[in-house]
């Protein structure tokens, strides 16, 4: 009955609808929060602590996993609240309820590219011109979406039943964060061999590795990153609907 | 499976909620259950064993008392819930009534709303578009389909809900309680709209507690009494055994209406008080101040007693029911009556009709009548100001000269 493609189409269309509304600079702010955020890390890490000087534009280093890991983070928080946020329409319509959660993810990921696009034309201008290896910036942002879809299933039908969710995530974000390869690069001398060890067992080291090494350094990210990122996604989003085909059928008796 | 698009089929169907006499729930509470502590956790039959077939074209009632399980029937055939035990299967398209204009971002102006409900429900964009210029006269909105429904008046709101709902083409319709949508003349539109569904031979599903209503609409009651069929057969028939059983508590329409209490009193209403939210006592309010009805419910002696259901019902001086629910519909936790305790509603009401309007509440759970007070309090819905759909940001004033 249900016309998949068309529901997640409108889904997606209010929320860039209604997220604007009132707001002078619109979809700009996806865009400026993390410039603003790349803009206190450069100060910290190149005038403070000093580890930035090594990497040449650092800023635009940065920026290059700043604007996908705001992708991430803001889309696990949104979707987490969605069940919750449309118990009303939950209790009252009948479609499939995956499609929340889904659209709150498909609706940054449109702001993600948009923000990459003009990403790919600021490191052109400060001379890392495109290179072929460019290409695997798609795959590795498809690699994410799948994580980040898998991720907000479980989460946002977990959430109804332990509202701590939502509050763990936070504190989850914050330590994932830095133990993310997202501001600063893996392969360097920059940290200790066993941290690094460890940090490439995290499921965005892959993904963030290969969107440095493709936009940044213009270099076809190793194999290991497509490895990593490929199994990470599967598995994750498996795992989403698993969770989430568990929970579906009482999901609306907890709101 | 039901093939023909309208018809309707339960099948042995069995639901249970869960309750939570304490709605905390937190990691907290479920490491507590790992440890056999927490006894938080129980369960609620709402239907048991329900089996019936309504074929294309069948106008059909469910009556019963207060949580005997017609909402949780009608959110059964919406899709919304999905049974514990047996089958439910519909054919063709399904509108509801029970709800109207949930939907709706208050954001997004009348139209975008109407097309995001559509894919909701289903509708291509194509349909949807060829669609808006019937449901947008049908609700008198034409001018204002383009303004936030935020704009919108709490009638305008739910004559755009009523109307989205109704033109979608349905072959099952679900219609929870009296439609208390828009003024009289709109109201009269709603019915005539719903009859014309009956002529087309659409399947009509309606829960209600008015008898009138019933008669003239369906041709079939389903009785339904703690969650089992009670009697199925026809209306006049049915409504006959009912109204007998219950003790001619659900008054004729035009009957004297007087206030009366009934039931077993093993549970009670010891005080009640209808107050504003401050706890003054009053009996006017105005539109959206909500109404507190504060309770004390009492037992007899003896061991506590679970699961008691709450409910209130709002009716026209004539009797004719407006409106009830009970906490177990709402999903808020049932009462555990050990010794005196307190309890309280708080309604916001809209009053698209202002008026008077007679207040009843009840205890009742465990197929037990507790305690009714049927029509005992009068309350005086104030009218409310009609918001004008265009609101004034800002005005300025200039002049020049000396």
């Amino acid at each position: 009955m249900t016309n998949l493609p068309l529901l997640m189409k409108s889904l997606v269309d209010k929320d860039l609808r209604v997220r604007y509304k009132r707001s002078v600079l619109g979809f700009l702010w996806f865009l400026l929060k993390p410039l603003f955020s790349m803009v206190v890390y450069t100060v910290v890490f190149t005038r403070i602590i000093r580890f930035g000087g090594a990497i040449e534009h650092f800023s635009l280093f940065l920026l290059t996993g700043l604007l996908p890991w705001n992708f991430f983070s803001a889309s696990l928080s949104a979707s987490t609240r969605t069940l919750l946020d449309n118990h009303r329409l939950i209790r009252s319509v009948y479609f499939p309820r995956a499609a929340l959660p889904i659209a709150a993810v498909l609706a940054n990921a449109v702001h993600m590219l948009l923000a990459m696009l003009v990403l790919v034309l600021l490191l052109w201008a400060w001379g890392h011109a495109p290179s072929p290896a460019l290409l695997s910036v798609l795959p590795a942002l498809l690699f994410l979406c799948c994580m980040t879809s898998g991720l907000s299933l479980a989460l946002s039908i977990w959430n109804v039943y332990y509202r701590d969710v939502a509050q763990f995530l936070e504190v989850l974000l914050l330590a994932w964060f830095y133990a993310s390869p997202v501001i600063y690069p893996l392969g360097s001398d920059v940290l200790p061999t066993k941290v690094e060890a460890v940090i490439r067992m995290n499921p965005l080291s892959g993904v963030f590795e290969m969107l440095h090494s493709s936009m940044y350094y213009g270099n076809w990210p190793p194999l290991w990153c497509w490895i990593s990122g490929a199994a990470w996604a599967a598995g994750l989003l498996l795992l989403g609907l698993a969770v989430f085909r568990r929970y579906e059928p009482s999901v609306v008796k907890e709101l | 499976m039901a093939a023909t698009p309208g018809s309707v089929s339960f099948d042995g169907v069995g639901l249970d909620y869960r309750l939570y006499r304490d709605r905390n729930v937190t990691l907290m509470h479920t490491v507590m259950n790992l440890f056999g502590r927490g006894t938080s956790r129980s369960w609620f039959t709402a239907l048991q064993d329900v089996s019936f077939r309504f074929e294309p074209g069948e106008a059909v009632a469910l009556i019963g008392a207060n949580g005997a399980g017609k909402s949780t029937c009608l959110k059964l055939l919406a899709g919304i819930y999905r049974p514990t035990l047996g089958t439910v299967s519909t054919a063709g398209r399904i509108a509801s009534l029970l709800d109207l204009g949930v939907g709706f971002h208050p954001e997004l102006t009348g139209s975008e709303n109407v097309m995001l409900n559509g894919a909701l429900l289903g509708l291509s964009q194509g349909e949807m578009k060829a669609l808006m210029p019937g449901i947008a006269s049908f609700a008198m909105l034409e001018r204002f389909m383009d303004t936030p429904v935020k704009y919108y008046s709490a009638g305008m709101f739910m004559r755009l809900g009523f109307s989205l709902a109704t033109s979608v083409d349905p072959d099952i319709l679900l219609i929870d309680e009296v439609l208390a949508v828009g003024d009289a003349s709109f109201q009269k539109r709603c019915h005539e709209r719903i009859g014309g569904f009956r002529e087309r031979g659409k399947t009509i599903v309606f829960v209600s507690h008015d008898p009138t209503a019933v008669k003239s609409l369906c041709e079939r009651a389903v009785w339904l009494d703690s969650g089992r069929v009670r009697m199925d057969g026809p209306t006049g028939t049915v409504l006959e055994e009912y109204l007998a059983s219950s003790g001619g508590r659900v008054q004729k329409h035009g009957a004297g209406i007087t206030p009366r209490e009934w039931g077993t009193r093993e549970v009670f209403f010891e005080r009640v008080s209808i107050t504003d939210t401050g706890g003054t006592p009053a009996s006017e309010f105005r539109p959206g101040e909500p109404v507190r009805v504060d309770t004390v419910i009492s037992k007899v002696p003896g061991p506590p007693v679970d699961d008691v259901i709450l409910g209130y019902s709002l009716h026209r001086p004539d009797g004719e029911t407006v409106l009830s629910g009970n906490n177990l519909e709402c999903g808020a936790p049932l009462l555990t009556v050990a010794g005196g305790m307190k309890a309280s509603m708080l309604l916001k009401l809209a009053a698209l009709e202002p008026g008077n309007y007679l207040l009843g509440i009840s205890l009742t759970g465990n197929g037990t009548d507790y305690h009714w007070q049927d029509y005992m309090y009068t309350l005086s819905l104030l009218g409310e100001r009609k918001p004008v759909p265009v609101k004034l940001e800002s005005v300025e004033f200039r002049s020049d000269g000396t």
